[in-house]
This record gives structure tokens, C-alpha cells and sequence, in this order.
């Protein structure tokens, strides 16, 4: 992964020819595509498209033909990534409370020694922010697939992300928590100043709350603002016949029932 | 070499028992005292994340650094030491790059590693009899010169638990999300596995290649049923490890008793397991 200090074109993210091969079998295909700066960025596809594939060569997770680029924090410094995997699959038998797994990121001195007030405190902000205050002297693994998946966007914005990256964070969670969870996500968004990249197969959540949008099928079938690709050809062309019937009624401007900041303010302009 | 006398006489002081007046007892003791904290420390990650097949790999590759020792004429302690540090780093290594799962890849070293001891046993049988020490262990021949290097093996793997606790945990939770979130996940994995190689094997020369597991498993998985955090875990497993060494040792040296020490070492922290289970259990029906 290369850092770049150009801040001129206003993109947190540059794919330029990216191939990813694995096992003799070509995931990517030439990607280049760009993640705009501040964007809720989706990449949709279908199952075996190489989306998280993707995200994982931005993590300099995996080998990679290409370049990637990702644009410094300020003052040159290296950007800071949060991350939420798609499955967090860990023992839930493990004695280990939702305070220390937030605070074993941040604190040098060891969990034994006890949790430091700052972290702490800090912890704890962000436990709000999400919307799960009252659980941090809960086990871990007594907590609800949602609210892990709450757990885990507080412990990804204790970096103080540049970049956001989120993997199918809404697996699992029925319509109403995905509903409130990509709410959420867009509040943050908008107050922190993240960008935010997410993989996603619900095309009606990303026609309502992604402002750039990369259809991914191994190659980059189209990219750009949502209602300029997720077209009935487009989404026929990558997913088959039946997806084409994406409802243009759930865009930001048919103004339906969410009532987040993305749906009131000018952000989709 | 420093003389630890002075050190040695204190503890007939501290602990009142016939048995301890003994200089190798004394020896035993102090020897105990520093690597079951260091097992039960280490244990409680190889409980947590399931390593327990990763430690009986570094403890059978002592058998073969035994026969490397016997037959290069090199004291078989320091080539059981080598070996093993060279079996956990390249079980690490080939784990972090092979597409094969955790268990496949240890399943293989541990197959060759044993495959190899025979061997060479095999080639010339008197050394079967310099092996039994390492099947049953013998703390009460523990030197001087052991006794110092497990207190600089303590003082590192304690500097590292210090920094690299909530690393490892991070890790051991999930390493793709502890590397992005700026955790130097190669660093921590090799030096827990080199770590942890060393404990290992000096607890092979403490209680045998047959009981070191659960020197490092049963003292974290009793503390894992009475715990409830991270932290209460680690306190619970030092407490119960080094309880069970100390109990143990003068137990195996009573008349009545007159059984193996690694043995008895083991047997009562069986006891802590058993009374732990129980209190889960009372717990969970609460």
C-alpha cells in the first residue's frame, strides 16, 4: 500500500489496475476506482465478486497486482484506518467484559493492572455514541449479534478514523437494526468527517444512504453516484435479470421514512 | 554464578516443613515458584485461543532435541531448549503462510518431531534410557545454573505479558482487526511463540512430556471458570498455578504420599479445576 500526500482530488481511496489472483483464479480484474473523500462509498455485487477481496487488499490484507493509494491524515501522517469485519466469530464463552475489550486496544499497561480512567472514559463516550451505553460491564459474549456489531464500530472509531471500512457490517441484524444501524452510521459520518467505505448486499440501504457507489463483479462494472449506477442495466448486467427492479422511490430525494441527517441535509448534492 | 544460599536458606523460614529443609527440595521449590506463573500466564492465552495442540508440539519436538543432544554430545537440556524454540517459530511461520488450518500444520510438525526422536532412538537403543527424564520430568535435579535461567526467562516473559497482554488478546480475538487498528501482529505471534517454546520446555524438565499441557492448561481453565473479566482471569490462573506447584511439591514429599512431584503438581490443580467447575456450575443455575 502506497501513502500519498496529494489532497488536491479529494479522494481518500485510489485503485489504479488492481488484480488480485488466488489459487490460479483471477478475483480482481483490473479494478481502478476511487473512494471520494468524506463519501459513503458502497461496493455492491454479487456473492463471489471479490468485494471483500477488495477490501481486504485496501487493508493490505492480501497480495496485490495494481496500486492502491490512500491519502495521508493531516500533516502527512499515515491515515488512520478503523475496520469492522463481516464475521466476528470469537468465543462467547470468553471471560472478557465489553470495557476491556474497548480499552485493550488503547492501553499499553496490561488488563490486569486494572483500566485506566482515561481510557476508560473514553471507552465509555464512545459506547454512547453508538447507542449502547449501560453495557460495558457486560460479558462480551452475552451480548446480542447487534450489539456486538455496535461494539465493534465503537472499537473501529477509537482509531479516529480517516477511513471507515466496513464489511457487510449489517449481517445478521433484522431490517429495522440494519434501518437504525446505517442511521447511525451516516450521523456519525457527518459528525466526525470520516470516509466511509462499506461492502453491502442490500441495494435498497445503498440507494438510500451511499453517495458514491462501485458495482463490483471481479471488474468494475460502473461507478459513481447512486442514481446514476445502479440502473435497471447496470444491476441486470451484474446481478441478473430479477435485480434490475431497484425502487428509484427509496433515493434520498423520494425522501422515505429515514430520518437521517443524509435524507435532511445537502450531502447526496 | 551468583550464590544463592542466602536465598535458599529463607524458605525452611517462610515455609515450616520438614521436607523443604532438604537443599534440592529448596532447589525444587524456587525452581516451581518461577515457572508456574510463567505457565499459567502463558496458559491462559493457549486456553483462550485454543493452542493447547501448539504447546504438546513444542513439548514431543523435546524428545527429539534429547536424541540431537545424545548424539552431537551436547547436554541434552540445552539442545531440548534449541529445538523446541525452532519448532514453535517454524509452526508459527508455516501457520502465518500456509493455506492449511492451525491444526493440520502442528498435526505435521508434531508427526515429524516424534517420527524423528524414534528414529534416532531407534538407531541405537542405550539412549532410551537417557530419555526417561524427559518422560516423567525431575524438578528435584534442578541446578543452580537452571534456577538463574528461568529467573531471566521470568523476567522476560513477565516484561513481555507486561506490554503485550492486551496485544496478544487482540490478536488472539481476531488478527486482521488488531493489524489494522495498528497492532504489530507478526512481532507479538513469533514472540509468544518463542515464548512460549521455552516455558514449554523447561516444564518438560519439571514435570515430563506427558504433563506439560496441563501444567499450562488446567491452572487457566479452572481460573476461566471462576472468572468473569480478562483481568480476574490472569489473577486467578497465577494464584491457582503457583498453589498448586508449591501444595504439590510437599505433598509428593510426604511418607504417606511418596508420589512423583510433576504428578502430584498436576493431580491438585485437578483438585482447583473440580471445586471451579462447581462454582460455574452453582453460578450458572443462580
Amino acid at each position: 500500500m502506497m501513502w500519498s500526500t496529494d489532497k488536491t482530488k479529494g479522494a481518500s481511496v485510489r485503485l489504479e489496475n488492481v488484480f488480485v489472483d488466488q489459487d490460479g483464479l483471477t478475483i480482481l480484474d483490473n479494478v481502478t476506482a476511487w473512494v471520494p473523500k468524506g463519501s459513503h462509498t458502497a461496493i455492491v455485487g454479487p456473492n463471489g465478486a471479490g468485494k471483500t477481496t477488495l477490501l481486504l487488499a485496501i487493508l493490505g490484507q492480501t497480495a496485490y497486482r495494481g496500486r492502491i493509494r490512500i491519502e495521508c491524515g493531516p500533516n502527512g501522517r499515515p491515515a488512520r484506518i478503523g475496520y469492522v469485519p463481516q464475521r466476528f466469530a470469537f468465543d462467547r464463552n470468553l471471560p472478557l467484559t465489553v470495557l476491556e475489550f474497548m480499552v485493550m486496544g488503547r492501553q499499553r499497561l496490561p488488563l490486569w493492572f486494572g483500566r485506566g480512567r482515561k481510557h476508560s472514559t473514553q471507552a465509555r463516550e464512545l459506547l454512547s455514541a453508538v447507542k449502547i451505553d449501560g453495557l460495558e460491564n457486560r460479558r462480551l459474549g452475552a451480548l446480542s449479534g447487534g450489539e456486538i456489531q455496535r461494539v465493534l464500530l465503537a472499537l473501529a472509531l477509537q482509531q479516529d478514523p480517516d477511513l471507515l471500512v466496513l464489511d457487510e457490517p449489517a449481517t445478521g441484524l433484522d431490517l429495522q437494526g440494519e434501518h437504525i444501524y446505517c442511521e447511525l452510521l451516516d450521523e456519525l459520518r457527518r459528525h466526525i468527517g470520516f470516509t466511509q467505505l462499506i461492502v453491502s448486499h442490500d441495494l435498497a440501504t445503498v440507494t438510500h444512504h451511499a453517495t458514491h457507489v462501485i458495482c463490483l463483479n471481479r471488474k468494475v462494472a460502473a461507478e459513481g453516484p447512486p442514481r446514476n449506477v445502479l440502473t435497471h442495466e447496470t444491476l441486470t448486467a451484474i446481478f441478473g435479470l430479477h435485480m434490475g427492479l431497484v425502487d428509484s422511490r427509496a433515493m434520498p430525494d423520494g425522501r422515505s421514512s429515514c430520518s437521517a441527517a443524509c435524507c435532511t441535509g445537502d450531502e447526496h448534492a | 554464578m551468583p550464590d544463592l544460599t542466602t536465598f535458599y536458606n529463607l524458605i525452611p523460614t517462610i515455609l515450616p516443613f520438614e521436607c523443604l529443609e532438604a537443599r534440592f527440595m529448596q532447589k525444587a521449590l524456587v525452581g516451581l515458584v518461577l515457572l508456574a506463573p510463567m505457565a499459567a500466564a502463558m496458559g491462559v492465552q493457549v486456553v483462550n485461543f485454543r493452542m493447547a495442540f501448539f504447546s504438546d508440539a513444542v513439548s514431543h519436538s523435546a524428545f527429539a532435541g534429547v536424541a540431537i543432544g545424545l548424539i552431537l554430545a551436547v547436554d541434552p537440556h540445552w539442545s531440548m531448549l534449541l529445538f523446541g524454540v525452532l519448532v514453535g517459530l517454524g509452526i508459527m511461520a508455516m501457520q502465518r503462510r500456509s493455506t492449511l488450518s492451525a491444526d493440520a500444520v502442528i498435526g505435521v510438525f508434531f508427526s515429524a518431531v516424534i517420527a524423528f526422536g524414534l528414529a534416532v532412538v531407534s538407531r541405537d537403543r542405550s539412549m532410551a534410557r537417557n530419555l526417561q527424564g524427559f518422560l516423567y520430568g525431575d524438578i528435584l535435579t534442578i541446578g543452580d545454573m537452571e534456577i538463574l535461567l528461568l529467573g531471566f526467562l521470568f523476567i522476560a516473559l513477565m516484561l513481555f505479558q507486561v506490554l503485550g497482554y492486551n496485544r496478544m488478546l487482540y490478536i488472539g480475538l481476531n488478527a486482521v482487526l488488531a493489524e489494522t487498528h495498528q497492532v504489530q501482529v507478526a512481532f507479538y505471534q513469533y514472540a509468544f511463540a518463542g515464548l512460549l517454546s521455552l516455558v514449554v520446555i523447561f516444564a518438560v524438565w519439571a514435570v515430563g512430556v506427558f504433563l506439560v499441557t496441563a501444567m499450562l492448561i488446567v491452572p487457566a481453565a479452572a481460573a476461566r471458570n471462576l472468572a468473569r473479566s480478562a483481568s480476574a482471569m490472569f489473577w486467578w490462573a497465577l494464584l491457582i498455578a503457583v498453589t498448586s506447584a508449591m501444595a504439590g511439591l510437599i505433598i509428593s514429599a510426604q511418607d504417606w504420599a511418596g508420589t512423583a512431584s510433576g504428578a502430584t503438581i498436576i493431580l491438585v490443580a485437578f483438585a482447583w479445576f473440580t471445586v471451579s467447575a462447581g462454582v460455574a456450575y452453582f453460578q450458572r443455575r443462580s
